[in-house]
């Protein structure tokens, strides 16, 4: 039987541990267990209820508005893993600065990332956004047109990312994307870039971005885009969507072209 | 030629007196000169009259100096004409080749330099020897040189017929300028210069040398002279290849080198102090193993030959097994190893060694020495720190002498280059810390919070200890055998188990306060000390009830002995009392519990699970972590390396204090287990293998790096204050505890010390033990401890007055290379008025003696200042003597007419001054490396009025 004064000597190491790691116990209790407990209490998914907080609050046709809305709400209410405010302003200046053509979204989610690349495009450049969880596409299409963005600059498609990229050519009329938004399953941001690559789909010199690369991170696709030669990374180092505290980064990577 | 010596020394007369100024002043000149030399191609059309005059004037010069210095006897009388022709001569010369000239000025340019250089730094040599002398030698080798300079370009028609006659002077010339350049060749990595001029000048010094060194000691003398210099030659060769070894043999070097390079100052200092304290542990070794336990083993009686020197019949079944000896005791307590195992006899063997003797002051000897060390490499340290700031310019020290031109390998400038990445990411570090403000209130409010919550900590730990010992008294009173393993280990585990994650715990408090990583690094340090001292102190008055425990058994047992040996005596020999005693196996015996081993046996099991404790966390906290950071990142759902477990960062403080704590306890238990500083040495290799591979391999830098300035003594003071603590319970021990009476060598005495006075009364003439009785007076004692108070209080008011002297003296010094540099602008404003006007521009160079006439005025002036700037030392003499640069210039008309300056003084001044936002008075500059910080090829001559 171990004596309590022992057990006792564990204590410091409980408190390092909780102080040390605060942020992330915060972060698995907003983001799990206060959804899972609402999603029980309510009935409605997540999403469902981001979108009602949105319909009651925010100015339809503002684009702007609808995402100062969201923020608000997931400031105050519950915790939503989208692009967030300090990173989004990282991807508006980036694309503002390359004024991309044709644009590729893969992770829709609720529509923010949607709606934040849509009100920085330029004329008449047209946004493919690809979500595979249909509910969430639901909601990210109602999203999308309270923004006031028509099918002509966004189009939304509904189905896994790899299954949808190899027919983006055919189906979609995309030929080739020069800016691409990664912020899908972080398991899949290899595989895809690997897709996207195979299938020429990716202009000279165009922009990918990749978000929450640092964390939940995406370690192999990192070092594949330092390693294999063809991109130019470079990680933009900001924090956690509505976590100061949680390091975070955006990776850039230009497409230099095949070897 | 007595008389155009004289004639040149009153000449010269005036600049001789501050020749240091004028030394310096030449160089100034040279390097307006170069300004202006820079600034030509943009004024080139303009100037040509001005250039070529100039140039003419210049190989006037050179040819001047060289018939001097060829025909010094029978050219000294016609000097006034063969001037003038020689000017004309050379007029035609320099406009034939002005090109040429002016790649060649360049080269005679550095010569001058590095002559001057040369002169000056003679003249620092023995500044009262010469005094009037170093012009003149300095005019002479400039002589020699351009003799040189002829011969070898062979455009000096005249030169060979001059070289013939040699005379003894000219070979002593010669001679010191071989000299000369050998100096120069050795300092040459010093100077400022480019690579570029160092490549050429040094070749150039080379070849002289080559040429000269040979030619010199014609003659009888010759063969001696060329042997003497190849001997000089190999003799340098070697010094140079011992250096070199020397520096190979510091261990470790390398290493530490590498881990400084990646892992900044800080965590290089810990390695240092590991490296240092090794040293420490290997006199200390040397000391008991030396004089204390090979003695012991040669010549003491063998083993099995006593009682203490035997196993004792109970535990002779056990004594070889692994997991008794790995516990210390078995055979291993009845060994050299311990205490008990001394005999008390005073002399042993055919030397007449006095082990007790020896034992004893090697004990105290073994504090005493590192009492001293401890004290010596603080004053040591403390003499780095000069007081005052060095910081300014820190920036532009870093930028522009990082760089190791002496590094030959890649490895090492790769090291050298991470080394700099990182040194700067400090300062920049550093420089933002200082330039933040953040909210006071706030911060003061969370320091206040987090001393507190480590204060709770302190405390917490120190009852739960205090709990546990308690604890562990009450089982030890109950009988440790009804108990498991974990209540007999309860003491040690809690004991470690806080050490370790006490620290973690503190670290994370600290983050709370927002202070500067070093100071930071401070308050961890003194919290980790605070909770490792209760640890210590705990485990000590522990320790101290166990030898109470032992006293008292003691007692019972020395009245068993007397029963045993009369039942002995009477169940054997009853009838005759004269026979001899019986012989009884010595592992029969009955023996008392023998504190003192008992304490050494503590303190060597407590630093071998130190030591285990501390492998076992490295390998698992450091090693497998990041083997599993590494390998389970391909398949784990975050980023592993970046996010929750990443890898660990070296822990400086835990290191540095463990490191500590450990040796405080060599220190307290040496004294009762002479092998202690044995294990302690065995420790400290391994571990500075494996605390070094581990760094390498499984640790990252600390995120923000810092400077480990002065850390060093940090830490010594910290070993300082351990050693005291520990050696108070060693000498109380010693002091006021009876020895055992059956082991050690002190036994059958009242007191350890009493050795001494035993020693005394026996091995030394009776007046001696007399002397050392009246000394020993504490009549005596008392006014001579006094007396060394009193002489350390005065010792550190002077300390402190120096200090504050020294500090005054820095402002001083920068506040009047301040106002020079304010008078330097003034006048080089006023210089460059006068240049305007046509007037002052007019009159022809002055030539010869007409032109050393003309300047004295100006020199006197120089004179003043220079002298007035001389109290504070060289660098002050440099830039006074730059601020006379331009009135001394003007009338010598080496500023050709600026006919765009017009009344625009600074910009022009900006050109024709070498850049100059850190000259040799300014603060920050290295002391006592006063040459000019910035290479400055290629200026024409400056005034000549020393020449």
């Amino acid at each position: 039987m171990v004596s309590p004064a022992i057990a006792l000597a564990f204590l410091p190491f409980l408190v390092t541990l909780l102080i040390r790691y605060r942020h992330y116990l915060v972060l698995l209790y907003r983001a799990v267990l206060v959804a899972w407990l609402r999603d029980r209490l309510t009935g409605t998914t997540r999403e469902q209820r981001a979108f009602q907080y949105l319909l009651a609050h925010a100015i339809p046709g503002d684009p702007h508005h609808i995402l100062q809305t969201f923020d608000q709400w997931c400031y105050h209410c519950e915790h939503l893993s989208c692009v967030g405010p300090a990173k989004g302003r990282i991807v508006e200046r980036l694309l503002l600065e390359r004024a991309p053509l044709w644009v590729l979204e893969l992770g829709t989610y609720c529509g923010y990332g949607t709606v934040l690349l849509a009100q920085g495009l330029p004329p008449g450049a047209r946004l493919y956004t690809v979500e595979g969880n249909p509910q969430h596409a639901a909601v990210a299409e109602k999203v999308i047109r309270l923004a006031g963005f028509d099918e002509h600059t966004v189009e939304l498609i509904v189905g896994p990312s790899e299954e949808v990229i190899p027919q983006l050519r055919e189906k979609h009329g995309l030929m080739k994307a020069d800016f691409v938004f990664m912020d899908h399953w972080k398991r899949c941001y290899l595989r895809d870039l690997r897709l996207l690559e195979s299938h020429q789909l990716l202009a000279e010199g165009a922009t990918i971005l990749a978000d929450n690369v640092l964390f939940p991170g995406a370690p192999h696709f990192l070092q594949y885009a330092k390693t294999c030669g063809r991109y130019r990374c470079k990680v933009h180092r900001a924090s956690l969507e509505y976590f100061r505290a949680i390091p975070d980064g955006v990776a850039e990577l230009r497409y230099t072209g095949a070897r | 030629m007595p008389k155009h010596e004289k004639s040149t020394e009153g000449n010269d007369g005036s600049g001789d007196n501050e020749e240091g100024s004028a030394a310096e002043n030449e160089e100034n000149v040279k390097g307006t000169d170069k300004g202006r030399k820079r600034a030509t191609p943009r004024t080139a059309r303009s100037h040509g009259r001005g250039r070529a005059r100039h140039g003419d004037e210049e190989n006037e010069d050179d040819e001047d100096g060289t018939r001097r210095a060829g025909h010094h006897r029978h050219r000294n009388r016609r000097r006034g004409r063969a001037a003038g022709n020689e000017g004309s001569d050379s007029d035609t010369e320099a406009a034939k080749a002005r090109k040429n000239q002016a790649n060649q000025k360049s080269k005679e340019d550095d010569e001058e330099e590095e002559d001057g250089k040369g002169g000056k730094s003679g003249k620092g040599k023995n500044e009262k020897k010469v005094d009037k002398k170093p012009d003149k030698k300095g005019k002479k080798e400039k002589a020699n040189k351009k003799k040189k300079d002829k011969k070898k370009s062979g455009s000096g028609s005249d030169s060979d017929s001059e070289e013939e006659p040699i005379t003894e002077e000219e070979l002593a010339k010669l001679k010191e300028e071989v000299e000369e350049k050998k100096k120069l060749i050795a300092t040459l990595r010093n100077k400022p210069w480019k690579m570029k001029k160092k490549l050429s000048v040094l070749k150039e010094a080379q070849l002289f040398v080559e040429k000269f060194e040979g030619a010199l000691g014609k003659g009888k003398g010759k063969k001696f002279y060329a042997y003497k210099v190849m001997m000089t030659k190999k003799w340098m060769k070697f010094q140079r290849d011992f250096e070199n070894f020397k520096t190979a043999c510091i261990p470790w070097e390398m290493k530490i080198k590498e881990i400084e390079s990646h892992f900044g100052s800080s965590v290089a200092s810990y390695f240092i102090f590991l490296r240092w304290m090794y040293g420490i542990n290997m006199i200390l070794f040397g000391l008991t193993f030396g004089l204390v336990m090979v003695p012991e083993a040669l010549m003491g009686k063998p083993y099995g030959s006593l009682p203490r020197k035997t196993v004792p019949r109970a535990e002779e079944a056990t004594a070889m097994n692994f997991a008794t000896l790995w516990d210390f005791s078995g055979f291993a307590q009845y060994s050299v190893l311990f205490y008990g195992y001394y005999n008390n006899q005073r002399t042993i063997g055919w030397l007449k060694f006095r082990m007790p003797l020896s034992y004893f002051l090697v004990g105290v000897g073994t504090i005493g020495y590192s009492f001293m060390i401890v004290i010596r490499t603080m004053a040591r340290n403390a003499n780095d720190d000069g007081g005052g700031d060095d910081t300014s310019f820190n920036f532009s020290w870093k930028m522009f002498t990082s760089w190791d031109y002496l590094i030959g390998n890649p490895e090492t400038a790769d090291n050298k280059f991470a080394s700099i990445t990182t040194s700067f990411k400090e300062a920049i570090v550093e420089e933002q810390e200082s330039r933040k403000e953040e909210n006071i209130h706030l911060t003061r409010f969370l320091r206040v919070l987090a001393n507190f919550l480590a204060l709770c900590t302190l405390a917490g730990s120190g009852y739960l200890i205090f709990f546990v010992v308690r604890r562990s008294q009450k089982f030890a009173l109950e009988g440790l055998e009804n108990y498991g393993w974990w209540e007999r280990n309860e003491v040690n585990m809690v004991m470690s188990l806080l050490g370790m994650f006490c620290p973690t715990l503190f670290d994370v408090i600290s983050s709370l306060e927002n202070y500067h990583p070093r100071i930071a690094l401070r308050w961890q340090l003194g919290r980790i000390f605070a909770l490792f001292l209760g640890n210590l102190y705990t485990f000590i008055i522990a320790l101290m009830d166990e030898i109470n425990l032992k006293l008292e058994e003691e007692k019972i047992v020395k009245y068993n002995m007397t029963i045993w040996e009369a039942s002995l005596y009477n169940g054997t020999i009853p009838e005759n009392s004269t026979a001899p005693p019986i012989q009884v196996d010595p592992a029969d015996v009955p023996r008392g519990p023998c504190w003192e081993t008992m304490v050494g046996q503590e303190f060597v099991r407590l630093t071998v699970s130190d030591t285990m404790t501390t492998y076992i966390t490295i390998l698992i906290g450091d090693f497998l972590r990041a083997v599993f950071v590494r390998f389970f990142n391909y398949c784990w759902c975050w980023d592993l390396e970046y996010g929750f477990p990443s890898y660990s960062e070296f822990d400086i403080s835990g290191n540095v204090l463990g490191l500590i704590f450990n040796q405080g306890m060599i220190w307290m238990g040496s004294f009762y287990a002479p092998c202690l500083p044995a294990i302690n040495v065995f420790r400290l290799h391994t571990s500075m293998y494996l605390q070094c591979w581990a760094v390498m391999c499984c640790n990252v830098p600390q995120e923000r790096v810092f400077k480990a300035s002065r850390s060093n003594n940090f830490y010594m003071a910290m070993l300082l204050f351990i050693l005291f603590l520990s050696t108070l319970p060693a000498v109380y021990t010693i002091v006021s505890i009876p020895p055992s009476f059956d082991c050690g060598p002190f036994s059958g005495k009242t007191r350890m010390f009493e050795v001494i006075s035993e020693t005394l009364e026996h091995d030394f003439p009776s007046w001696f033990g007399k002397v050392f009785g009246y000394a020993s007076n504490p009549g005596l004692i008392l006014p001579f401890i006094l007396l060394m108070v009193l002489s350390i209080y005065y010792l550190n008011a002077t300390s402190k007055s120096y200090k504050e002297a020294n500090l005054e003296l820095k402002k001083k010094l920068q506040s009047q290379a301040e106002e020079n540099k304010r008078r330097n602008k003034q006048k080089a404003q006023k210089s460059n008025e006068q240049e305007e006007n046509p007037f002052e521009t007019e009159p022809p160079k002055p030539k010869g003696g007409k032109q050393d006439e003309s300047t004295p005025n100006q020199d006197n002036k120089k004179g003043q200042d220079g002298n007035e700037s001389k109290k504070t030392g060289q660098p002050q003499e440099a830039s006074s003597s730059q601020v006379l640069q331009h009135p001394s210039l003007a009338p010598s008309n080496h500023y050709p007419p600026q006919s765009q300056a017009g009344n625009l003084p600074p910009p022009s001044i900006a050109v024709t001054r070498p850049p100059g936002p850190r000259r040799y008075g300014m603060p920050g500059y290295p002391p006592g490396n006063p040459c000019f910080p910035g290479p400055q090829p290629g200026m024409p001559r400056g005034p000549h009025n020393y020449r």
